[in-house]
C-alpha cells in the first residue's frame, strides 16, 4: 500500500475506463438506463432499514401501532425530542463522545509514534515486533473479551470509561500500524537526513516534518477507529453497569428491554446513534474509502 | 473490541519495513537509533503487554481449566475442555454440534452471496459516470452504521406486522409473508440473519472490487470486445479471473466474520427460536458471560481458541487456493 493511493486517488466518481466500440447509440442508452435501474434497486435495499427508522421515529405511539405505511399521516418530532430529553440520550451521547474521542486521540498518538519508529528509524528487533503486531489481526474479539474483563476487574478499572478506552486503543493496533507505517515509509528519506544534519532531534523531525505530511493517513486511521468505537457493543455491554456511564448502544438496548417495547422510541434512539456516523462519513468519505481499500489490499 | 474488519491475508505477509538507507553508520548513531526507536514504540508495547499478551496467555491457560469466575482457584483439567467440545460430552457436544452446523451455513452463505451481489454491483458502478459518487456513498452506509442501531431497525421491519411482510402482501406475494415474523419462524430465522449479514458485508466487498476494476488493464477488455465477446463473456471470462485476488480477500474476510462474528445473532435473535440461530461465537460468549455461576469459563476459552485456530487454517487454505489459480 502506498500513501499516494490515499492522497491522490481523491474524491470524485470512478472513471469509466471501459468503453466498447460504438455499436448503436440507442442500445447504449437503453443499457445505461438498465444499469441505473439496477443500481437504484440496490440503493433502496441499502437504505431500506434507514427509511423505516426515520419513518418510525416520526410517528407517535398511536400511529406506530395503527399505521403500517412508510409515510406517517401526522409526522411529529415529539418522539425524537422525548427520546433525546426524557430518556437521557443526551447523557448517553456525551458518554459516547468521550469514549470515542479519547480512543481516537489515544490511537493517533500511540500508533503514530510506534509507526514512525517502524517506518523510519532502524532499531534492533524492528521487523520482528512489526510482524508480531500484525499477527494480532487474527485474534477474534471473543477470545480476548473474557480475559480483558477479568484483568480489568483485578485492576479495578472494570466498568469505567477508562476500562473501555484502553482495550479499544489496543484493539486497533494492527490496522493502525499497518496504515501509518506504510505512510511514514513513503515520505522521502532525504527529509530526515537533512534535518538530522541541521541538528534537529528525532522528536522535532517527527512532529514538524512527518506528521504534517501524512495527515491524510492519520485522518483515515482516526475514522477507522472512531466509527467502530462509536458502534461498539460487546465489551461495553459486559463491562458497563452504571447507567450514568452508558454509551449510546447501551442506551438503545435499554429502550428495547423496557417493559413496553415502543418501536417509534426505539427507532428514534437508533436514528440518534447512526446520524453522527453518517455525517462524519459523508464529510470525510474520501479518506475513508481510499484508506480502507489501501489497507485491505495491502 | 471495536471490530475493525481487516484482511488478514495481505497484512500478515506484508513486507516488513524495508531497511532502506542503511549505509555505514557509526556505532553511536546505531545505539542512539535503537534507544529512540524503543522510546517511540514504548506506549504501544506497554499497552499491548497489558491488554494483549497478558489476556491472550491468560485465556489460553484458562482453556485447560474449569472455573466459574468467582472461586479463588481454577481446577486444572488438561485437555478435557477441548475433548468435551469435540464430541466427548453428552451435555456439551450436542449444543456445540448444533451451533457448528449453523455456523457452517453462515460460512457458506455469507461469502458466496456477498460475492454474487458485490461483484456485479461493482461492475455496474464502474460503468457509469454520473452520480457514481453519490451512489457509492449510499451503498456504503450499511458498513459505517453496522451495529446495534441497524440490527434493531432490521428487527423492526422483519417482525410479524413489519414492513417486509406488508411489502410482500402489497406485491401480491402474501403467501410468502411470515405470520410469525421472519425471525420468529425457525425455518427462516437463520437465512434471514445471513441476508442481514450480507447487507452489512456488501459495501466493503463492493468497494474492493471497484478499486480493482479501476486498475484492470483496459486493453484486454477492448481486445475482447473487438473479438466479439459480449458484456457477459467479457465480465465472466476476462474480468472475473483478473479480480481473483480480491475475491480471495472478500471470501477470507467473510469467512472470518462468519466464524467469529455473532453480534447479529446476539442482538436480533439471541440464538432463538429454539437455538436455530445459535452459532459458535455466540455459544462462547454465553459460556463466558451468561453461565450463571456454572464453571464454564474454561470451556468458553477453549471454544474461542478453536475458533481462532479455525480462522487461521481457513485463511491459509483460502490463500493457497486463490494463489494457485492466479
Amino acid at each position: 500500500m502506498t500513501t499516494e493511493l490515499i492522497v491522490t486517488r481523491g474524491q470524485g466518481a470512478p472513471k469509466n475506463t471501459r468503453r466498447g466500440p460504438v455499436s448503436g447509440r440507442r442500445v447504449r442508452a437503453w443499457n445505461q438506463i438498465l444499469v441505473y435501474a439496477l443500481l437504484a434497486v440496490y440503493g433502496i435495499v441499502s437504505l431500506y432499514p434507514f427509511l423505516w427508522m426515520i419513518s418510525a421515529s416520526l410517528k407517535d405511539s398511536h400511529e406506530i401501532v395503527f399505521n403500517p405505511n412508510l409515510i406517517p399521516d401526522n409526522p411529529t418530532l415529539n418522539t425524537l425530542i422525548d427520546t433525546w430529553q426524557r430518556l437521557d440520550f443526551f447523557a448517553f451521547f456525551t458518554n459516547s463522545v468521550i469514549v470515542t474521542g479519547a480512543t481516537t486521540i489515544g490511537v493517533i498518538v500511540v500508533y503514530s509514534l510506534a509507526s514512525y519508529a517502524f517506518g523510519v528509524i532502524s532499531f534492533r528487533g524492528r521487523t520482528a515486533l512489526y510482524r508480531f503486531f500484525l499477527v494480532l489481526l487474527f485474534v477474534p474479539a471473543v477470545t480476548v473479551l473474557l480475559p480483558v474483563v477479568l484483568l480489568e476487574k483485578q485492576l479495578g478499572i472494570l466498568g469505567t470509561h477508562f476500562g473501555l478506552i484502553l482495550p479499544f486503543i489496543n484493539g486497533t493496533a494492527p490496522l493502525s500500524i499497518l496504515i501509518l507505517t506504510a505512510a511514514f515509509q513513503s515520505v522521502p528519506r532525504e527529509l530526515r537526513e537533512a534535518a538530522l544534519m541541521d541538528g534537529a532531534g528525532e522528536w522535532r523531525i517527527f512532529a514538524s516534518i512527518y506528521v504534517p505530511v501524512i495527515r491524510p493517513s492519520l485522518i483515515t486511521v482516526a475514522l477507522l477507529t472512531a466509527i467502530p468505537t462509536w458502534n461498539e457493543y460487546l465489551l461495553t455491554s459486559v463491562s458497563i453497569n452504571k447507567e450514568e456511564l452508558y454509551t449510546l448502544p447501551l442506551g438503545l438496548r435499554g429502550l428495547q428491554s423496557g417493559a413496553i417495547l415502543e418501536y417509534n422510541t426505539l427507532m428514534a434512539g437508533a436514528l440518534i446513534v447512526v446520524i453522527p456516523v453518517i455525517i462524519a462519513f459523508i464529510a470525510l468519505q474520501r479518506y475513508f474509502v481510499n484508506g480502507l481499500t489501501g489497507a485491505l489490499k495491502g | 473490541m471495536p471490530s475493525i474488519t481487516l484482511p488478514t491475508s495481505t497484512a500478515a505477509e506484508a513486507a516488513p519495513p524495508s531497511q532502506r538507507g542503511r549505509g555505514r553508520r557509526s556505532a553511536k548513531r546505531t545505539s542512539r537509533n535503537n534507544l529512540t526507536g524503543y522510546v517511540f514504540i514504548a506506549p504501544a508495547v506497554i499497552l499491548f503487554l497489558l491488554m494483549g499478551l497478558y489476556t491472550l496467555v491468560y485465556g489460553f491457560l484458562l482453556s485447560f481449566a474449569t472455573w466459574n469466575g468467582f472461586t479463588p482457584t481454577w481446577k486444572w483439567v488438561g485437555l478435557d475442555n477441548y475433548i468435551d467440545l469435540l464430541g466427548g460430552s453428552a451435555m456439551v457436544s450436542p449444543v456445540i454440534l448444533n451451533a457448528a452446523v449453523n455456523t457452517l451455513w453462515v460460512i457458506v452463505g455469507l461469502p458466496v452471496i456477498t460475492v454474487v451481489i458485490s461483484f456485479p454491483l461493482a461492475i455496474l458502478l464502474n460503468s457509469i459516470n454520473r452520480f457514481a459518487g453519490a451512489i457509492r456513498t449510499i451503498f456504503f452506509l450499511p458498513y459505517v452504521t453496522a451495529g446495534i442501531a441497524v440490527f434493531y431497525a432490521w428487527t423492526y421491519v422483519l417482525q410479524p406486522q413489519g414492513a417486509i411482510n406488508s411489502l410482500l402482501t402489497m406485491l401480491g406475494l402474501g403467501t410468502l409473508s411470515q405470520p410469525q415474523g421472519w425471525l420468529g419462524n425457525p425455518d427462516t430465522a437463520l437465512p434471514t440473519l445471513i441476508v442481514v449479514m450480507v447487507w452489512s458485508a456488501v459495501p466493503v466487498a463492493m468497494i474492493l472490487y471497484l478499486s480493482a476494476l479501476q486498475s484492470v488493464d483496459t486493453s484486454l477488455i477492448e481486445a475482447a470486445s473487438i473479438d466479439g465477446a459480449g458484456w457477459w463473456r467479457t465480465n465472466f471470462s476476462i474480468t472475473w479471473p483478473l479480480v481473483a485476488p480480491i475475491t480471495a480477500v472478500v471470501v477470507l474476510l467473510n469467512i472470518r466474520e462468519a466464524l467469529q462474528g455473532f453480534q447479529t445473532m446476539l442482538l436480533m435473535t439471541n440464538g432463538g427460536p429454539a437455538e436455530h440461530t445459535n452459532v459458535l461465537g455466540l455459544e462462547a460468549y454465553r459460556l463466558a458471560f451468561l453461565s450463571n455461576l456454572a464453571p464454564t469459563l474454561g470451556l468458553s476459552s477453549a471454544l474461542s481458541w478453536l475458533l481462532f485456530a479455525a480462522a487461521i487454517i481457513l485463511a491459509f487454505v483460502n490463500l493457497r487456493l486463490f494463489r494457485s489459480k492466479t
